[in-house]
């Protein structure tokens, strides 16, 4: 899995390109866990070139929203495969986890 | 679409998921299944064979868990089998409420997400063996 991380004002965006399981999701935890720790408070996934996800990816998400409310910061989600939502929908994630169809919508309510 | 069987005989490592995704996509692409039909079968076998390696074995030793995909008149029923500790997963209690979910012991929201993607999911001890089997009913476009 590649990660892409662009920063627009104080927003970071951590653009998911490949697959993200329990092989891959380590790398991506310790570069959410290294941005929050660093400072970033609010922050863009963008999941348009993600192409899979499991459990593991999203016990990544669940521990980044947790770290992020405890410092007062946001994290919206944007630009999932019908499919990808459909699992965050699944385990009641979309519940509490703001998702939105494209990345600007994302930026805009972040 | 025709009959098709895949065998995979995958490592107690979890690098090993990366070759379980590509064997998915083939299978997919040969009998002709939507992307989502393939992810969502991917899914609930990363999750089985992802709670095997983590928590199926007593030693660090080298293990193989077999899959085998097989499809025929709009069902596909994946077997998989390992030689670790006896572990149903189709008697684990999963929870609907997602404040539960989290604290979930042992793979609980992986399994849950098996449960509700699979149409089906069986269970047996066969001599030192635990087989699952799933199956997935191919929805009509």
């Amino acid at each position: 899995m590649e990660i892409i991380e662009t920063q627009k004002e104080d927003i970071s965006i951590f653009k998911l390109n490949g697959r993200l399981d329990s092989n891959t999701s380590p790398a991506l935890e310790k570069k959410l866990v290294w941005a929050i720790e660093n400072g970033t408070r609010n922050m863009v996934i963008d999941f348009e070139n993600l192409d899979y996800i499991s459990s593991a990816g999203l016990r990544i998400i669940l521990k980044t929203t947790k770290d992020l409310k405890r410092t007062e910061g946001n994290i919206v989600l944007c630009a999932m495969q019908d499919y990808v939502k459909e699992v965050f929908e699944i385990a009641g994630f979309d519940t509490f986890l703001p998702i939105f169809s494209t990345v600007d919508e994302a930026l805009a309510k972040v | 679409m025709p009959r098709k069987n895949v065998s995979i005989k995958l490592k107690n490592r979890i690098s090993e998921l990366e070759r379980l995704g590509q064997k998915f996509q083939a299978f997919g692409a040969g009998i002709g299944l939507s992307k989502k039909c393939v992810f969502q079968i991917n899914l609930a076998v990363d999750e089985l064979f992802t709670n095997i390696v983590k928590y199926g074995f007593a030693d660090n030793n080298l293990h193989y868990i077999a899959v085998v995909l097989s499809h025929e008149n709009g069902k596909i029923s994946i077997r998989v089998e390992d030689n670790g500790i006896p572990f149903d997963p189709a008697a684990r209690q999963t929870s609907e409420l997602k404040d539960q979910i989290e604290d979930c012991k042992i793979g609980g929201l992986g399994l849950h997400l098996v449960k509700k993607i699979m149409d089906d999911i069986v269970y047996e001890r066969s001599g030192k063996k635990n087989v699952i089997t799933l199956i997935k009913y191919i929805p009509q476009p």
